[in-house]
């Protein structure tokens, strides 16, 4: 019988405790449970997203991922590879980015920097020259390469850091808050890196406050609160599930009993303006602008605008959180 | 070894970079200032001469060449210590451990790297001492000269060994000042470094029995002022071999563990 190894990453059932003193260094020892029972997938080839609020255990998943801390329980594998007994291995495959710490060597160059972790890396002496001069140009630092990174603005050091990330070519990038102070077309840059790199079957764990980033580049999303699992899907599921709606503003300039009608057939709700049209809203998660507008003409009414916004990942993200409060105060 | 030499080169860029060609003039001062004041120690108070029991410890009467060789070498080992034992705290306090850590580089020839520059380093500055001792007018004598080489091999090696179990302990409490001048005192004291040991406690003397340093130093000034030959010098060196052995593969199976600690305590 032969046994296949997934190619992926798999977290199963990971637990990982922190020992904490409450009052100093003499008060009483307690634990902080970070990450509690978790399960996740990182295929290759897909950016899988990582979502909680602010200590619901995402820097400490992907840590652990990294082979940087040990699971208190459960298993952490990197295509097959365990992350605490295979860590030498499991490294060669994954690199990790991370938005909040510095991670390169402010007294030596860009270039010496990729250099220096090409080395760490045993990237072939051949290859690690035209890499680095590819990454310098991938990150926009060609002309600043042979300066030193304490003369770099946070973004440059930022976007080296990314570079370095991508110096031994990882088969699994972990991105913890990548675009963490960087300018709007600078992080613009990277997410089109990383949608590439994931295109080109590098698999892509991402933890982000910024949603809208999570939802443009995510196939899947795992959301996390108090380190467990409470939500898992595509952005597009995860707001169907949560019930967040697209909202439909529809300003009728001649309403009539009839398109009264259609607005209450559809759900939605009607408001007369001051002007004396009449506004109908829908929420529904499915685009029925279309439909409503196709029905209002049919009964003879005259459009005098139309909105649409689109229910949000953070509406989303915020719906699940709070139905999270709400059941552990149950 | 690449990695091994990536990151002495590496940390030679930094340091250059970092602080002006009188850094290595300041690094030697407390040697200096050990055997300066030796010297005026033996000069004035001891009038040039030692006691009986300084020769029966020591074997010599040259005292000034003793001190010479051993206040080098203490300095030396304060120099390696403070680059190979700090090299993974100082990683932790510029933001780079991290990056390190994930790499999958193993820590021996990543720490034998600051051990590299440290040696390389240390050889230059202490050209510096070396005007100093010559100023004073110190000669000492050699009675060994491969028994020297292999002295300075061996206490090379001993402070990378216990540098890899002391780097773990900075980094798992988070914390090198304390670390760092409780081990140089110790070495200091006990260590055999400026005077014989003979003069400590018996408990004294067999703590010091379980550093490696110790046996290097003996090594060293029995090569040096001892008059000892090398094959008088082959079982000291074969005890600091072990210890060394002993010291390197209980840090190198400590240093993941406090790795994992200072990544936690971070949290």
């Amino acid at each position: 019988m032969t046994t296949s190894v997934k190619a992926a990453i798999e977290v199963r059932a990971l637990r990982k405790e922190f020992p904490v003193r409450d009052k100093g260094i003499f008060g009483p020892r307690g634990v902080k449970r970070a990450v509690d029972g978790l399960d996740l997938d990182v295929p290759r080839g897909r950016i899988t997203g990582l979502l909680g609020l602010n200590g619901a255990g995402k820097t400490t998943t992907i840590k652990t991922v990294a082979t940087l801390l040990r699971p208190t329980s459960g298993r952490v594998t990197v295509d097959g590879l365990d992350t605490v007994t295979d860590a030498r291995a499991v490294r060669r495959r994954i690199n990790l980015i991370a938005g909040g710490e510095r991670m390169v060597y402010t007294r030596m160059t860009g270039r010496e920097n990729l250099w220096y972790f090409g080395q760490l890396y045993d990237v072939p002496k051949k290859e690690l020259r035209p890499r680095i001069d590819d990454l310098l140009a991938l990150v926009g630092l060609t002309d600043v390469a042979d300066t030193m990174v304490e003369r770099y603005s946070r973004g440059m050091t930022q976007r080296l850091a990314i570079a370095r990330g991508l110096v031994n070519r990882p088969a699994y990038l972990l991105l913890d808050e990548p675009t963490l102070g960087l300018d709007a077309p600078i992080a613009r840059d990277l997410r089109r890196v990383v949608a590439r790199l994931a295109e080109e079957g590098t698999g892509v764990l991402l933890t982000s406050h910024y949603l809208a980033e999570v939802e443009e580049l995510c196939g899947h999303v795992y959301v996390i609160s108090a380190g467990r699992h409470l939500a898992a899907g595509s952005p597009a599921e995860l707001k169907a599930a949560t019930g967040t709606h697209r909202t439909i503003r529809l300003t009728v300039t001649t309403p009539s009993p009839a398109t009264a009608a259609v607005a209450t057939r559809f759900g939605a709700d009607l408001e007369l303006l001051p002007t004396g049209a009449e506004l109908i809203t829908l929420r529904h998660p499915d685009d029925m602008a279309g439909p409503l507008a196709a029905a209002i003409v049919e009964a003879g009414g005259s459009i005098g605008g139309l909105e649409i916004a689109e229910a949000s990942l953070e509406d989303a993200i915020l719906a699940l959180a709070d139905g999270s409060r709400e059941a552990a105060t149950v | 070894m690449p990695i091994a030499w990536a990151t002495a080169w590496r940390t030679w860029q930094m340091t250059r970079r970092a602080y002006p060609w009188t850094y290595a003039v300041g690094t030697v001062l407390p040697a200096a200032l050990a055997i300066s004041l030796a010297y005026l120690g033996y000069h004035a108070i001891g009038g040039g001469t030692v006691a009986a029991d300084f020769q029966q410890g020591s074997g010599t009467t040259a005292y000034l060449a003793y001190v010479v060789v051993g206040a080098t070498a203490f300095q030396f080992t304060v120099r390696l210590i403070l680059w190979s034992a700090k090299a993974l705290i100082t990683e932790q306090r510029q933001g780079t451990l991290g990056a390190l850590l994930v790499a999958p580089a193993g820590r021996f020839p990543y720490l034998l790297g600051f051990t590299v520059f440290a040696v390389l380093s240390s050889l230059v500055e202490f050209l510096t001492l070396g005007l100093v001792i010559a100023a004073l007018g110190v000669s000492v004598p050699v009675s060994s000269a491969a028994g020297a080489l292999l002295g300075a091999l061996a206490l090379v090696a001993a402070v990378f060994a216990l540098s890899v179990g002391l780097g773990g302990l900075m980094i798992a409490a988070g914390e090198a000042h304390i670390s760092q001048n409780t081990v140089f005192i110790v070495l200091g004291l006990v260590g055999g470094f400026t005077f014989p040991r003979d003069y400590l406690p018996l408990w004294a003397q067999w703590f010091a029995e379980l550093l490696p340093t110790t046996s290097a130093m003996d090594v060293l000034h029995g090569a040096f002022t001892g008059g000892q030959s090398l094959p008088d010098l082959l079982p000291r060196l074969g005890v600091c071999a072990l210890l060394t052995a002993a010291y390197l593969l209980l840090g190198l199976l400590y240093l993941p563990r406090a790795e994992a600690r200072a990544v936690e305590r971070t949290y």
